[in-house]
């Protein structure tokens, strides 16, 4: 909506003056500026509008970066109380969470599972969890091959750690519009800088059945290592 | 240069040549890609004449979709019936599909099948081939090996089978031209252009006088082009280098368009796809745009500033000869089949690891070069701009390109460095072993993220920088006034110049970074849009009051406006990072920055061709192909690059040699339009790939018998209008420079509005009077 405004005050700007200020005979022009060759024309400027010109984008940026932070906050959201989806789920007890007005989805607790991704497939893992919650198997896609299939429950939220075993992979959800690299090494050794990446799926009611495909570059197959993402009730 | 330096100059360039290419020779690669290559390599590595494989019922010419019963056998080598198992086979078909007739033949997929266990005591097989639908020249590849049974170690045991290979190819019901290989296609159009290239060469000696076209006087004259050190003639070399490498870009990124245009296409392999993107965007930034910027740099910058020639002349004339041998060095693989294929960011732990091409080692030691070639740029340009001002020019009376150039400079000599030690890295891990990127050795999987970036962005500003600076110059001369906000300009590019270091966080929102770096990033990111914004309501306001001419360049100025300013607010959506989850290395990032790098800094360029061709080569441009090549380019580029945001919304990934839409019957990534608008975007690439040759068209045809151009052909105020077209050699004298005068003399002492503000914050008029008295 911003970016629809500025373009249009803009171009509208430069259309007027692209126009209005066309040369119509070159002959009678009186060079206000005193252009000459050899010569450093004259200043052409007003402080004011110059200073309108950087504040006014100021403002607008500090807009724009006050509203990316809700959304932020709910993707990276923390673990524990602070976060939006509290602590792990015991066993047997549900996530229920709940998608408000803005598209951000909160819930009572989340279950983890894991992600990883090898050249040139993914691999799901739903550690612990019952069928009922969290299952995987394999999928024909006509146009992909054999995929590996990975099936939520909606009204559940799941954290997943994510691992590699080669290179970088980035799981794209592509109907939720989230992704993460997994990177190879964030797993191995004690270093305190080494820590798997997450990311958290809320399986909120509007999301659907979706192809997941990696989004960072990995080498010869990287284009058809999809996944599918397949929601159960 | 006498006859015997000409000779040790030629030896020593085949010297060099056999270095660059010899690698090459070596790292060539057997081509082994799976049995229908290598054949049954499990039995013995070479083949022999003494087995004859043969396929009978294939016909010369199929019908569609029809069945062919086929019998695959062989004679020789050490089979007999007595043995336990006698021989097997394996069938490769490129198209249609081979199906077991028995089940003595099982089927790998529908182009493969082999022989089964129960298969293994025969020497013939029957099996069904389905015809394709359409048509397509068929080739078979068979290969049978004949075993003595003896695989348990006896009487030779399995070093006594012999295998050998069969190929038969079959006719379509149309007949078809054979399918070309991409890399020929691709090397064939590059030594087609390069022979152009020479061509054109001959001709410009040939025009330059006609009598004397003869090897005594082409040898000079070319030697003297080799060995030149003029930073006119610098410029030019540089300017053809990256005019041809746009070329050799273009054709790739065509490749690229008609591998995309249908879903599911399969006109380049995954593997040849990932070498084609990778060295499309390795050629663009470094190969195309870098000489180009460099070309006008060389030629304007001496010249604006009143120097006869740059600080450091010999060194120029390294910088540009480093690139040819890079250049050569980053495309060796592509030769040997075997080119990078890393992405132009060439990832660790994936550019070291053994499944990446091994002509990413050639590629990194090239750009290893560019580097090099790169740093003696920098230091050049910054010591010719800081001690060659010509008398009279202040810092802030510099010609903005001038600026941009220095800016850029600064930039890139700041930030390359790092790029260097990340290559030097990836080098020593590919070649001696070492670990830097080695992840089980403790190595840093984010380490060359964080070193490429922190070189990679303000690299995008190196190239986009120079194009401001163009674009201040043009739209001052061509509205005939002087610039609005000179010194704002001046602080609003050096303000991207300093905030440019501090943003590249934002190509990795999604690497597992820490979240508060992440953080921090988005908001610096932000930033980078109010120096911009500041440039785009400058020029605007240039306009205002003035009185547009309009000529070519001033048409590619407005229509970088235009462009620029679409492709700066499709990109104030990544440093939303939530926004960039989904965004992150989708088609509306190539979309993005496509419209920042094509519409800004190649438009950029475009009008720096037009307006400084006149004074390069003394000729006026054809203003009305001028004209068309304005409006096919900038037409045909909008359709090419504004449906990909589009695309990329919908999910459709880079770097992906392919994409599925959604049907009836399948499941796919992508909406079923997505096939009709790819379609769209390749026809517009090859629409804006051809229209620039209506400029190069427009330039031989200029060179050739161009109305000569006067001394200041648009009306421009800096020093290079005051030489004459072409500017001579030296291009100023040097015990007689020109001297830069300043319309402001007169109230250039008298204190700014800023000024009056610290002054009546600081000391009150009484106490300074007081100090006086």
């Amino acid at each position: 909506m911003i970016s629809f405004f500025v373009s249009v005050f803009t171009f509208t700007w430069l259309y007027h003056h692209s126009f209005w200020y066309r040369s119509e005979d070159a002959d009678d022009y009186n060079n206000p500026d005193e252009i000459a060759v050899g010569v450093f024309p004259k200043h052409n400027d007003d402080m004011r509008l110059e200073v309108a010109w950087t504040i006014a984008p100021f403002i607008l940026i500090v807009w724009l970066t006050y509203v990316s932070w809700v959304p932020l906050d709910a993707v990276w959201s923390e673990t524990g109380e602070d976060g939006y989806h509290g602590e792990e789920c015991e066993e047997g007890q549900s996530s229920n969470n709940q998608l408000d007005d803005y598209g951000v989805v909160t819930s009572e607790c989340y279950h983890v599972i894991e992600i990883t991704g090898k050249q040139w497939v993914w691999a799901f893992d739903c550690l612990d969890l019952s069928t009922e919650l969290c299952d995987t198997g394999s999928d024909n896609i006509e146009v992909y091959g054999t995929v590996p299939l990975l099936s939520l429950k909606t009204g559940e939220t799941y954290l997943a750690n994510m691992r590699s075993e080669d290179v970088t992979h980035a799981p794209w959800f592509l109907g939720m519009g989230v992704k993460e690299d997994t990177l190879y090494g964030a797993q191995i050794g004690p270093s305190e800088y080494n820590w798997p990446t997450t990311l958290w799926l809320p399986i909120s009611d509007i999301v659907d059945d979706q192809i997941i495909l990696c989004t960072e570059y990995c080498g010869d197959a990287h284009s058809v290592m999809a996944g599918k993402l397949v929601v159960h009730q | 240069m006498n006859r015997k330096s000409m000779r040790t100059l030629l030896v020593l360039s085949a010297i060099a040549m056999a270095m660059v290419v010899s690698p090459a020779v070596v790292s060539y690669p057997t081509g082994i890609q799976g049995v229908k290559d290598s054949g049954c390599n499990c039995h013995g590595a070479t083949t022999s004449s003494e087995v004859v494989p043969s396929i009978t019922g294939l016909p010369d010419q199929y019908n569609y979709s029809e069945s062919y019963e086929i019998v695959v056998s062989f004679v020789g080598g050490p089979a007999s019936p007595t043995n336990s198992n006698q021989g097997g086979f394996n069938l490769w078909v490129s198209d249609g599909e081979l199906s077991p007739s028995d089940a003595t033949v099982q089927s790998y997929n529908p182009n493969e099948v082999s022989h089964t266990e129960a298969g293994n005591d025969q020497t013939s097989w029957t099996l069904t081939w389905t015809s394709p639908s359409s048509d397509r020249n068929v080739e078979f590849i068979l290969h049978a090996n004949s075993v003595n049974g003896n695989a348990d170690g006896a009487n030779g045991g399995s070093s006594g089978d012999m295998w050998n290979k069969l190929t038969a190819k079959v006719s379509p019901p149309v007949l078809v031209l054979e399918e070309a290989d991409p890399f020929v296609v691709l090397s064939t159009l590059i030594v087609v252009s390069a022979i152009l290239l020479a061509f054109t060469l001959a001709y410009v000696f040939y025009r330059t006088n006609p009598e004397s076209f003869t090897w005594d006087y082409f040898a000079p004259w070319i030697a003297d082009w080799l060995t030149t050190t003029d930073h006119k003639k610098v410029g030019t070399l540089y300017f053809v280098a990256g005019l041809f490498f746009l070329g050799v870009g273009g054709i790739m990124a065509m490749m690229i368009r008609i591998q995309l245009a249908v879903p599911g296409n399969d006109f380049l392999t995954q593997d040849q796809y990932n070498q084609f993107f990778t060295l499309h965007g390795t050629t663009m930034i470094f190969l195309a745009a870098m000489p180009l910027i460099n070309g006008f740099a060389n030629w304007m910058v001496p010249l604006q500033i009143g120097a006869p020639d740059l600080a450091l002349p010999r060194l120029n004339a390294m910088s540009f000869w480093l690139q040819p041998v890079g250049a050569l060095l980053i495309f060796t693989g592509v030769f040997s089949g075997s080119g990078a294929d890393t992405g132009w960011t060439g990832y660790a732990p994936y550019v070291v690891s053994e499944t990446a091409h091994m002509g990413t080692t050639m590629w990194v030691a090239g750009q290893i070069m560019l580097v090099a070639s790169s740093t003696l740029t920098g230091i050049n340009f910054l010591t010719t701009i800081a001690v060659m001002r010509a008398p009279g020019m202040g810092w802030l009376q510099m010609p903005l390109f001038t600026w941009s150039i220095l800016i850029a400079n600064l930039m890139l000599f700041l930030s390359i460095p790092a790029f260097g030690i990340g290559l030097i890295q990836v080098y020593l891990d590919r070649v001696i072993g070492t670990a830097f990127y080695d992840v089980s050795a403790g190595g840093d999987p984010l380490l060359w993220s964080h070193l490429f970036w922190y070189f990679g962005h303000p690299e995008v500003y190196v190239v986009i920088v120079p194009a401001f600076g163009v674009i201040s110059e043009v739209i001052a001369t061509s509205a005939r006034r002087s610039i609005f906000g000179y010194r704002s300009m001046v602080y609003a590019m050096a303000g991207i110049g300093v905030v440019s270091f501090i943003v590249y966080g934002h190509h990795m929102f999604t690497s597992g970074m820490s979240p508060t770096l992440r953080f921090v990033t988005m908001l610096t990111t932000m930033l980078v849009a109010v120096p911009t914004g500041i440039k785009i309501f400058n020029w605007l306001k240039t306009m205002h009051g003035g009185s547009l001419v309009y000529r070519t360049h001033t048409l590619w100025t407005l229509g970088f406006l235009v462009t620029f300013t679409l492709g700066g607010i499709s990109g104030m959506f990544f440093p939303s990072i939530a926004m960039d989850l989904h965004l992150h290395e989708s088609y509306f990032v190539v979309a993005h920055f496509h419209y920042v790098l094509v519409g800004g800094t190649v438009f950029g360029f475009y009008a720096a061709i037009y307006y400084w061709f006149p004074k390069m080569s003394g000729r006026m441009l054809d203003e009305k192909l001028g004209v068309l090549h304005f409006l096919v380019g900038f037409i045909s580029y909008n359709a090419l690059f504004w449906p990909m945001h589009r695309l990329g919304v919908w999910g459709m990934a880079r770097r992906h040699h392919t994409y599925f839409v959604t049907t009836e019957e399948a499941m796919g990534a992508l909406p079923i339009e997505a096939a009709g608008w790819n379609m769209f975007i390749s026809v517009s690439a090859f629409i804006f790939f051809f229209s620039n040759f209506i400029m190069v068209a427009n330039m031989i045809k200029t060179l050739i018998r161009g109305e000569k151009a006067p001394p200041d052909p648009w009306g421009g105020w800096s020093f290079e209008w005051m030489t004459a077209s072409p500017p001579p050699t030296p291009s100023f004298d040097p015990h007689n420079l020109p001297v830069l005068t300043d319309a402001n003399e007169h109230i250039a002492n008298e204190p700014g509005t800023l000024s009056k503000l610290f002054n009546r914050l600081m000391v009150s008029e009484e106490d300074t009077e007081e100090v006086t008295h």
